[in-house]
């Protein structure tokens, strides 16, 4: 029955939101993580990609998440040559997170979210009355 | 007198199948709102797949008039995007929850159609106080 198959897909797509989520989590949360020893590299960025996957259990495509893979572009520079990981002219490699491009992507996420969640209770409320019939 | 062949019912079961299997499609369109490359699906219009399944199409009453097949109608399942973002996903949430709410209130008139239709068939059979 399609509507048990949609209630799998809802979830694959919650779950899916879940993993990106913990990814923002942990870019916000290593916002300042700098390297240890001099001229060492910063926390980078991670990314999250999607992708359909066919499931032959459920014989439907659900979604799920495909690589977390990281943020290659340049770390900033930042002048503090009392830190560690400072190089020899006094600058600090930063990591290269933005925390409103983690904030946009975490309402991003919030809101697929949500939107599977909503599917999930229509989905319920149909099977459901679908059953009532046999009241 | 078999309940199951009349027209109505059936046509509520069709409509119910129709219905099912346009919820699996959304919620998969929904599930890949941020997959890249995704391109949102939908099932054909149900007047049109009642057409292709019975084979009550349009009538050709010409000889230069083109028929319309099933496979025609039903090869129409990839939606024409409105707006597409970088990574070439084209699912807009709130088309997608908006045709989901449609597909619940459809549902529930046609099985509030079935059950009184049943009930009909109670009270002919003196079943109906219950």
């Amino acid at each position: 029955m399609e509507l048990n198959k949609a209630l799998s897909i809802s979830a694959s797509g919650m779950d899916a939101q879940t993993t990106r989520l913990r990814v923002i989590a942990e870019n916000l949360a290593n916002e300042n993580t700098t390297g240890t020893s001099p001229g060492a590299d910063a926390y980078r960025r991670k990314t999250v990609t999607f992708d359909n996957r066919m499931d032959q259990a459920v014989g439907a495509e659900l979604v799920s998440v495909s690589k977390i893979g990281q943020d290659m572009s340049d770390l900033p520079l930042r002048y503090d040559p009392s830190n560690p990981a400072a190089n020899a002219d006094g600058y600090v490699k930063v990591p290269n997170v933005n925390s409103f491009v983690e904030m946009m992507d975490m309402r991003d996420a919030e809101r697929s979210y949500e939107a599977n969640l909503a599917v999930m209770q229509t989905t319920r409320s149909m099977l459901s009355r679908a059953i009532d019939l046999l009241k | 007198m078999d309940p199951t062949q009349l027209n109505l019912l059936d046509m509520a079961d069709r409509r119910l199948a129709w219905l099912d299997q346009r919820q699996g499609v959304l919620a998969q369109n929904i599930a890949n709102a941020s997959t890249p490359g995704w391109v949102p699906k939908d099932l054909p219009p149900f007047a049109a797949s009642l057409a292709a399944e019975t084979g009550t199409g349009l009538a050709q009453t010409n000889a230069a008039h083109l028929a319309g097949t099933a496979d025609d109608i039903l090869a129409g399942v990839t939606t024409r995007p409105t707006a597409r973002a970088p990574d070439g996903n084209a699912v807009a949430l709130d088309q997608q929850l908006a045709a989901v709410a449609d597909s619940q209130s459809a549902q529930e008139l046609v099985l509030n159609i079935y059950k009184t239709y049943l009930g009909m068939f109670n009270t002919a059979l003196d079943r109906g106080a219950s």
